[in-house]
């Protein structure tokens, strides 16, 4: 074979690859979809789950997670933009932001489960709200606070240096130039950052599993001292029921409406971002 | 105005505080935590190969379990990453090149319980069948989940550090005669080396660290496989054992302790690796 049909074959084979891989995500989401239908009737959302998750729909599972998810943004998002803020305008030391960044990268990349265990040990033990969704949602607020970080740190780097230095030459404050420059210019990178957070949020299942959820007993917590039902947890649980098809179904059911909230949190991330930011850009 | 300045700086420090003591305090209460059971053990606990709630703990299937499903979904994860990243960097029009990297960063983004629910119905009944085993989940089946989890990470990352090397290398190669084919695999390959490194040890510290996905899977079981290499036989990885038996003793007892000096051991090589990774990716950055 010459080395030119060698190489054609080669871009053909990666062409295809590359296809494959794509269509991963398709075929993720068929697959669960197909999997979940006979689960899926028109009442699945509406619906208190019945007889231990086998039937009935996942109404109250829906509300435990939207509940955890933002409860862990609104914790979380005064905290990422202060710290941001105070890195970027504040913060004079090189090695003192070098260890910011640092920090971040690493509350980053630990596995979510010590969040679970370390968070429940330091809330739930040592704070005393036990396990609830309070809990919960503090633990998964230090999981996000990274990501949320991330975007706000970027648009407030991509901010043109002339806006701050007009605000300088107009003689504003240091506040006044937060107020009324950086936090309007920069807002979409705050959206950004809370959708992808709030994705994040929902997808976690290992840092709320014993710390914050339950399976069944309580539907929607009625105190601070509760835990909810979340659609994590109800996946986790009949995933391991694997002989009886009917749970099976109701996790699929279950998993494709998580997936589906998922994707649309970040798809709406990413529409925001684009369009906002050509607004900020004006 | 002044005195309001300074008063908000500090509103914003004391925030920033709190988030580095986030970092500070886990790392604390993992040390703080796992103190009494080295004490007990010393540094038997990492080397002990029974781990028997209430009569002993030792971490080396845990340890061992961890490392070999990460190299191993290093292993499968590679070829194909290197090989599409290639072709996504050097032969796609930079539309489809887009709309590929947005299909990645969603599929990184599906929950890890949904590839466990995929992989206790159908990859560890695959492996089950083809490989004729008694019992699908095993360390193969782990490994081949994580590797599908960590593929959008990795792939994302060592074709960013691919089209980082610069035109001119390109255009070079080119200008000398070298096709396309050739350019991006003796020219580009090897300038985005580092690039590459940082993108799998990113991915390996994911795939550590990953819980509820490995956890269906592996097999739960606290033994060395026997032979040591035999990868088609039920193990343990350290976020699994975590996520198995925390919820029987939290919060107290030496079980608990032993418990969370695996999770610092985690929690360290995770670190570790994660550290390394961001350090090569910089590395390229500033080329």
């Amino acid at each position: 074979m010459s080395a030119a049909a060698f190489e054609r074959c080669m871009i053909i084979f990666l062409s295809l690859l590359t296809l494959l891989i794509s269509s991963l995500l398709l075929i993720i989401l068929v697959t669960v979809f197909i999997k979940g239908l006979p689960a899926l009737h028109s009442g699945f959302f509406m619906e208190a789950s019945e007889n231990f998750g086998r039937s009935g729909g996942i109404f109250y599972q829906l509300m435990g997670t939207l509940l955890l998810m933002t409860g862990a943004v609104l914790v979380s998002l005064p905290v990422a933009l202060g710290s941001v803020i105070y890195q970027t305008q504040f913060l004079k030391s090189k090695s003192l932001k070098e260890v910011c960044r640092l920090s971040a990268q690493m509350l980053n990349a630990t596995p979510t489960i010590l969040f679970g265990l370390v968070g429940y040990l330091f809330f739930g033990v040592y704070l005393k709200t036990g396990v609830s969704w309070v809990t919960g949602s503090l633990i998964l607020s230090i999981m996000i606070l990274p990501t949320l970080q991330i975007s706000i740190r970027e648009a407030i780097e991509a901010m043109p240096q002339k806006y701050k230095d007009t605000g300088m030459a107009l003689g504003l404050s240091r506040w006044e130039q937060i107020k009324s420059i950086i936090i309007p210019q920069c807002y979409y990178g705050i959206i950004t950052g809370v959708f992808l957070g709030l994705a994040r949020a929902a997808g976690e299942t290992a840092a709320i599993m014993f710390a914050a959820t339950t399976f069944s007993g309580i539907q929607f917590p009625e105190t601070f001292e509760d835990p909810v039902p979340t659609l994590q947890t109800h996946m986790l649980v009949l995933t391991q029921e694997a002989a009886n098809p009917k749970a099976i179904a109701q996790a699929w059911g279950a998993g494709w409406v998580l997936l589906a909230l998922v994707f649309i949190l970040t798809i709406t991330a990413w529409i925001l971002r684009s369009r906002l930011k050509m607004e900020a850009e004006l | 105005m002044k005195n309001e300045s300074q008063c908000m700086m500090w509103v914003f420090a004391c925030l920033n505080f709190m988030f580095l003591c986030c970092m500070g305090g886990l790392f604390f209460f993992l040390v703080h935590e796992s103190f009494p059971i080295i004490k007990l053990y010393g540094l038997d606990f990492w080397f002990g190969q029974d781990w028997w709630v209430g009569e002993t703990y030792g971490a080396l299937p845990m340890l061992y379990g961890s490392t070999l499903v990460t190299a191993l979904a290093c292993l499968l994860v590679l070829p194909l990453a290197l090989a599409v990243a290639i072709f996504i960097s050097e032969f796609l029009t930079s539309m489809n090149r887009r709309f590929v990297k947005a299909v990645l960063e969603l599929l990184a983004g599906v929950p890890g319980i949904v590839y466990g629910l995929l992989g206790v119905t159908f990859l560890s009944l695959w492996i089950k069948d083809i490989f004729g085993l008694l019992d699908g989940n095993t360390l193969v089946t782990a490994a081949c989940l994580l590797s599908i989890m960590i593929l959008p990470t990795v792939l994302t990352l060592s074709e960013d550090a691919m089209r980082a090397v610069p035109a001119e290398y390109r255009e070079n190669a080119l200008g000398l005669g070298l096709s396309k084919w050739q350019t991006a695999i003796t020219v580009v390959l090897p300038q985005a080396l580092p690039g590459i490194m940082g993108a799998v040890l990113l991915g390996i510290g994911r795939a550590m660290g990953e819980t509820i996905a490995v956890m269906l899977v592996v097999g739960s079981l606290d033994r060395i496989p026997d032979p040591w290499f035999n990868i088609f036989s039920s193990a343990q990885t350290i976020p699994s054992k975590l996520g198995r038996e925390a919820a029987e003793s939290i919060g107290e007892g030496t079980h608990w302790s032993a418990l969370m000096a695996l999770g610092l051991t985690l929690f360290l090589m995770v670190l570790v690796i994660s550290f390394m990774g961001n350090r090569f990716l910089k590395r390229e950055r500033k080329l």
